[in-house]
C-alpha cells in the first residue's frame, strides 16, 4: 500500500500525483472535465461521458479504498468494495449534488456496505472480530467502543477541545453513520437540536483548523 | 465579491451540505449561494476536509491495477446497453445552477496526505497492536487463540478453544484455500526449542492433521499437548499445508498464524 498525494497545493495551486493514468490521446474536453467540480464530473458522468468516471477514481478512490480496508482489514476484500462503489457511483447511484458533497456520500456508502459484509461474515468470523482488540463500528456497540482513527496531533487537539454534545453527534452523524433522526431519538433530543449541533461542531473545527489545513 | 469569513448563516448552510443534513429549502438557498458566489467552492472543500480529517479513516491508495479493472467493469459490455449512457438531467429548478465550479476552475476535492508517511507507519504499528492475544490463563478459563490468513490464504480465520487442566480443545477453521490430493494441513502448537517438551527442530509439536471441506471450512474437536497446561509455554500457533504422506516434515507453506 502506498499513500500517495493527490494535490500538493491547497485551492490556489492544484497539481495532480503520478497516478498511472490510461494511455489515452490527450483531449481537450478531459482536460477541461478534470479541472471542473465533482458536481459537474458526476453531471458528466451520468450523461454517458467515458472519461468521469476515471476522473472521479483517481481524486476519491484513496478516501474509498482506505475506509474499505479500515473496516474490512484484508486488502482484496477493500478491492472489492472499492469497485463496488465506483461502479455503483457510475451506474447512476442516489447521489445527488443539491444535497450534498460527493466526498461524503462516498463516505458514507463506503461505510455502510462495509458494514454489510462484515455482517454477512459467518458467526466463527464474528465472534471472532468481536473477541479480539480490533472492534467493528456497528451501531450495536457504544460509541466509546468505536474504533479509533489515527489522527494528527492538531486534529485531536482540535477535536478534544470541542464540547462533548457537539463531538458526540459529530461521531454518530458522520463516523457511525446514523442518521440525525436515529440520533435524535438515541440521545432523546429535538432534530433541530441535533442538527446545529453538528453543524457548530464543523464550523468550529473548521476555524481551528483554518491554519493547519491552508499550510498542506 | 469574495467573502475572506462567510457569515454564521452561511457558514451553516455550508456545514450543512458538507454534512449531508440539507432541508430542501435549505438545499435551494445553497444552490442559489454558489452560483451567486462561485469562489465559496473553496470554502466546501476547506469544510469538507475539516470533516475528513477528523473522521474519516487515514486515505490508502489503492493497487494501481484496481484502476484499470473498475474501469473496464463500467463499459457496457455490447451496443445493447443503452441504458447507461442515456441521458438523465438532474431535477433541478435552475438548470446548470450546480455548475459553479467553472468559473472558480478549481475541483472541489480535498488533500489529506499533507499528513503523509508518518501517519501510515502509525497506523500500521495500531493494527498489530490490536492483534488478538491469548488470554492470561486461570484453571477454569478456557484459553482461546485466533489464527489470522497469511498471503496464501487471504481471508482465512480460525479459533481454538482449549481447556488448560482436560486439553480438550475445539477447532474452527474457515476460508481455507482447497488442497491438492496428497496433500492435508496441519496445525503445529509452537513452544520453542528450550522448552521442556519434545518438539520438531522447529521447537513445534504437530498438533492436529485436517482437511477441509469444498466451502474450505474444518470444525472438529482435538486433544492438544501438555504445554497447555501452561498456556504461557505456547508462544504460537500456526496452520501449514504438509505432504499427507509425511505430515510431521513441517516443510510447507503457513497458511494461518496466530498474530502477537
Amino acid at each position: 500500500m502506498r499513500l500517495t498525494a493527490l494535490y500538493t497545493g491547497w485551492f490556489s495551486d492544484v497539481t495532480y500525483s503520478t497516478l498511472p493514468m490510461p494511455a489515452q490521446q490527450p483531449k481537450d474536453d478531459i482536460a477541461t472535465l478534470s479541472q471542473q467540480s465533482d458536481a459537474e464530473v458526476f453531471l458528466a458522468l451520468r450523461s454517458g461521458q467515458v472519461e468521469a468516471l476515471g476522473i472521479l477514481y483517481d481524486r476519491h478512490a484513496p478516501l474509498v479504498y482506505g475506509a474499505a480496508l479500515h473496516y474490512l482489514k484484508k486488502t482484496q476484500d477493500a478491492e472489492d468494495l472499492t469497485q463496488d462503489i465506483f461502479l455503483a457511483l457510475a451506474k447512476g447511484s442516489s447521489y445527488d449534488p443539491t444535497r450534498g458533497t460527493l466526498r461524503t456520500f462516498l463516505t458514507v456508502l463506503t461505510r455502510s456496505r462495509a458494514i454489510d459484509r462484515l455482517r454477512s461474515r459467518s458467526k466463527l468470523r464474528q465472534h471472532v472480530i468481536q473477541n479480539s482488540v480490533m472492534e467493528v463500528a456497528t451501531p450495536n456497540l457504544p460509541v466509546e467502543h468505536i474504533v479509533q482513527v489515527e489522527r494528527s496531533h492538531e486534529v485531536q487537539t482540535a477535536l478534544s477541545q470541542l464540547p462533548e454534545s457537539e463531538q458526540q453527534v459529530l461521531k454518530l452523524a458522520y463516523y457511525e453513520g446514523f442518521s440525525q433522526s436515529e440520533i435524535a431519538s438515541q440521545l432523546d433530543l429535538s432534530l433541530g437540536t441535533v442538527k446545529s449541533r453538528a453543524r457548530r461542531g464543523l464550523i468550529k473545527l473548521r476555524q481551528t483548523l483554518a491554519d493547519f489545513i491552508g499550510k498542506s | 465579491m469574495s467573502l475572506s469569513m462567510p457569515s454564521q448563516q452561511i457558514q451553516e448552510l455550508i456545514a450543512g451540505y458538507v454534512l449531508g443534513d440539507l432541508s430542501p429549502d435549505e438545499a435551494v438557498a445553497v444552490e442559489n449561494l454558489l452560483a451567486e458566489h462561485p469562489d465559496l467552492i473553496q470554502e466546501v472543500a476547506a469544510v469538507q476536509q475539516t470533516l475528513d480529517l477528523s473522521y474519516a479513516p487515514l486515505e490508502v491508495a489503492p493497487p494501481a491495477s484496481l484502476r484499470a479493472r473498475v474501469l473496464s467493469a463500467s463499459q457496457p459490455s455490447s451496443e445493447t446497453q443503452t441504458r447507461r449512457a442515456v441521458a438523465k438531467p438532474l431535477q433541478s429548478s435552475a438548470p446548470r445552477r450546480l455548475l459553479w465550479g467553472r468559473a472558480a476552475g478549481v475541483a472541489a476535492a480535498t488533500v489529506i496526505v499533507a499528513l503523509g508517511i508518518a501517519n501510515y507507519r502509525l497506523w500500521q504499528t495500531l493494527q498489530s497492536l490490536q492483534a488478538d492475544r491469548p488470554e492470561q490463563p486461570s484453571l477454569e478459563t478456557p484459553l482461546t487463540y485466533t489464527l489470522e490468513g497469511t498471503e496464501i490464504a487471504q481471508n482465512a480465520i480460525a479459533e481454538i478453544v482449549v481447556d488448560p487442566v482436560t486439553l480438550n480443545a475445539r477447532l474452527e477453521v474457515e476460508d481455507l484455500p482447497p488442497l491438492q490430493s496428497g496433500q492435508v494441513y496441519v496445525l503445529w502448537t509452537v513452544v520453542g526449542k528450550e522448552a521442556p517438551f519434545t518438539t520438531d527442530d522447529k521447537g513445534a509439536i504437530l498438533t492436529q492433521v485436517f482437511r477441509v471441506n469444498d466451502q474450505g471450512d474444518f470444525s472438529g474437536t482435538l486433544k492438544v499437548p501438555s504445554a497447555y497446561h501452561t498456556a504461557d509455554r505456547v508462544t504460537q500457533l500456526a496452520v501449514t499445508i504438509e505432504d499427507a504422506s509425511i505430515p510431521q516434515a513441517h516443510q510447507g507453506a503457513m497458511a494461518l498464524t496466530t498474530v502477537s
